[in-house]
């Protein structure tokens, strides 16, 4: 594949990824959610195998291939399974209404591009929109733990932050070293397992969710 | 003059689409009949409607102006005015510049404002209400339908439609550039809005709580009712085209000769049936929205056409 197509393909997927970035913010139901976020790291999977075929890097293959298993297929299984686990609401109630999110959501991707506008120097290897689609990603994670009542919700939101990273990562430097790339994914791991048995622990003893732990007793 | 597609001929385009608009919402009713395990009327069941309502005699409010008469009429010319401005068979624009994107937009939102206009001059409760209620959605429809159109318009620098529909069909292999994948979504997700389907309206329905365009339908009856129903079936087939010329302007002829024309009505035929069987999949597959989640939801359609036009224009 020659750079050209390449960097058409990714910007086209970019484009995909924030329209699948729309769907985790404006989803009303947690497991619509947990799908987007599936489908978002798909993406991010194939964004690197496409990447990987433009550029012969070795090391994205095993990135690809490692985001395809954990990202897109682990998490979202482990996701689902406390969500039946926890027995609750299905929906998704979130701290402002979901149009202000969505108004905040225009905001945000507005001023990403703004931005990469006036990046100029930095962008000297990365082709198309994929740096201001990777800080909006990355932002727009963000906006979702910060707007969502539910631990489950913000996990989807830390996942979507974490794709964005990882997509402003790979389009900026042609792809990190292997190491990096693994032991970020491993930090993911860990965060999504110590906060599923976090909120699983919480709510058996306390009967609470994370939205209620919010004043400290002496 | 120009060159390019004669008057006779737009004016045959113009006639087909008003001909075949009772057609797809027919195949719709059929496709989600069929979906939902029933036999379902027959596909011609819209025209046998429209006879019918031709045959029948009118009544009408006492409060009533003689505007509440006139507008059916109106309401039907605005919106066959506006299929005259799409590229149905031919790629090339008219020999007489007719109009843009813009105009056909705005005829089509003309249209709604005189439905609702007429809907509130009879002054019956259910007509001011569906008024209302389509005026509360429109807001939220037509500037996104707008953005899409800018978005593809701003990479062809024009926004009359042939000249559209001719730039793009140029660039078609793996032409989709990334804004137009947000585009498309924005547009799957207002069509049912634009066309008055479930989850926005339920075309099936007379329930006070959940119509919205059938509400404004109400107080008409007899021939005037069979215009605005024509109307909508018109509004319906022009608003799938648009869709159809914008993003898979495919199968256009370039010439006149028979062969050409039947393939391009052919390959027409195919993206409308593709779009409609979309529209019947989501109807039989998602409930009606609450009237107050619609917002949400079609928000969903207008982040997505304000990201495409920021990935065009910045």
């Amino acid at each position: 594949m020659n750079p050209a197509t390449a960097a058409r393909v990714i910007d086209d997927l970019g484009a995909l990824l924030l329209l699948s970035m729309i769907v985790i913010i404006a989803a009303s139901q947690i497991a619509r959610a947990i799908y987007a976020v599936a489908a978002q790291s798909l993406l991010i999977a194939i964004a690197g195998a496409v990447l990987a075929a433009a550029t012969g890097n070795r090391d994205l293959w095993v990135i690809a291939g490692i985001t395809l298993a954990i990202k897109a297929m682990l998490l979202p299984w482990v996701l689902h399974r406390v969500l039946r686990q926890m027995n609750v609401r299905r929906e998704v109630e979130p701290v402002i209404p979901n149009t202000a999110t969505l108004t905040i959501t225009v905001i945000i991707v507005v001023m990403a591009f703004h931005l990469n506008a006036s990046l100029g120097s930095v962008r000297q290897s990365i082709t198309g929109n994929a740096l201001p689609v990777g800080i909006a990603l990355t932002l727009l994670g963000v906006l979702v733990m910060a707007t969502r009542r539910k631990a489950l919700t913000q996990m989807v939101g830390l996942f979507a932050s974490e794709n964005g990273i990882f997509f402003t990562a790979m389009s900026v430097t042609a792809g990190m070293p292997l190491i990096i790339e693994i032991g970020v994914i491993l930090d993911v791991i860990l965060a999504a397992l110590v906060m599923t048995v976090m909120v699983l622990r919480v709510r058996s003893t306390v009967d609470a969710d994370i939205a209620d732990l919010d004043r400290l007793r002496g | 003059m120009r060159d390019g597609t004669p008057i006779p001929f737009v004016l045959l385009e113009m006639s087909l689409l008003v001909v075949s608009g009772p057609l797809v919402t027919g195949v719709i009713q059929k496709l989600k009949a069929r979906l939902q395990g029933r036999e379902g009327a027959s596909v011609v069941q819209p025209y046998r409607d429209l006879a019918k309502l031709a045959r029948k005699g009118t009544v009408q409010a006492d409060t009533a102006s003689g505007l509440f008469r006139a507008i059916p009429v109106l309401v039907l010319a605005a919106t066959v005015a506006a299929s005259a401005l799409l590229p149905v068979l031919r790629a090339d624009p008219p020999t007489v510049p007719f109009g843009d994107a813009l105009l056909l937009l705005g005829l089509l939102s003309l249209a709604r404002f005189l439905m609702a206009i007429a809907a509130l001059d009879a002054g019956g409760a259910f007509g001011g209400m569906g008024a209302s209620r389509e005026m509360t959605i429109a807001p939220l429809v037509e500037p996104v339908l707008l953005m899409v159109v800018f978005s593809t318009a701003i990479a062809a620098g024009t926004t009359e439609v042939n000249a559209l529909t001719a730039y793009r069909e140029t660039t078609w292999l793996l032409a989709w550039r990334a804004s137009d994948f947000l585009g498309f979504a924005a547009i799957l997700v207002l069509l049912p809005a634009e066309t008055g389907r479930i989850p926005v309206d339920n075309p099936d329905t007379h329930l006070e709580l959940t119509m919205l365009h059938e509400g404004m339908l109400l107080e008409h009856s007899g021939p005037a009712l069979g215009c605005l129903t024509l109307a909508a079936h018109t509004r319906q087939i022009v608003t799938l085209g648009l869709v159809a010329a914008l993003f898979f302007p495919v199968g256009l002829s370039h010439g006149t000769g028979v062969v050409v024309v039947s393939l391009a009505a052919v390959a027409f035929a195919a993206k409308v049936v593709v779009l409609a069987s979309y529209l019947a999949l989501v109807e039989s597959s998602y409930a009606k929205l609450r009237l107050f989640r619609v917002p949400a939801f079609l928000g969903i359609g207008f982040v997505s056409a304000l990201t495409a036009l920021a990935l065009r224009i910045l």
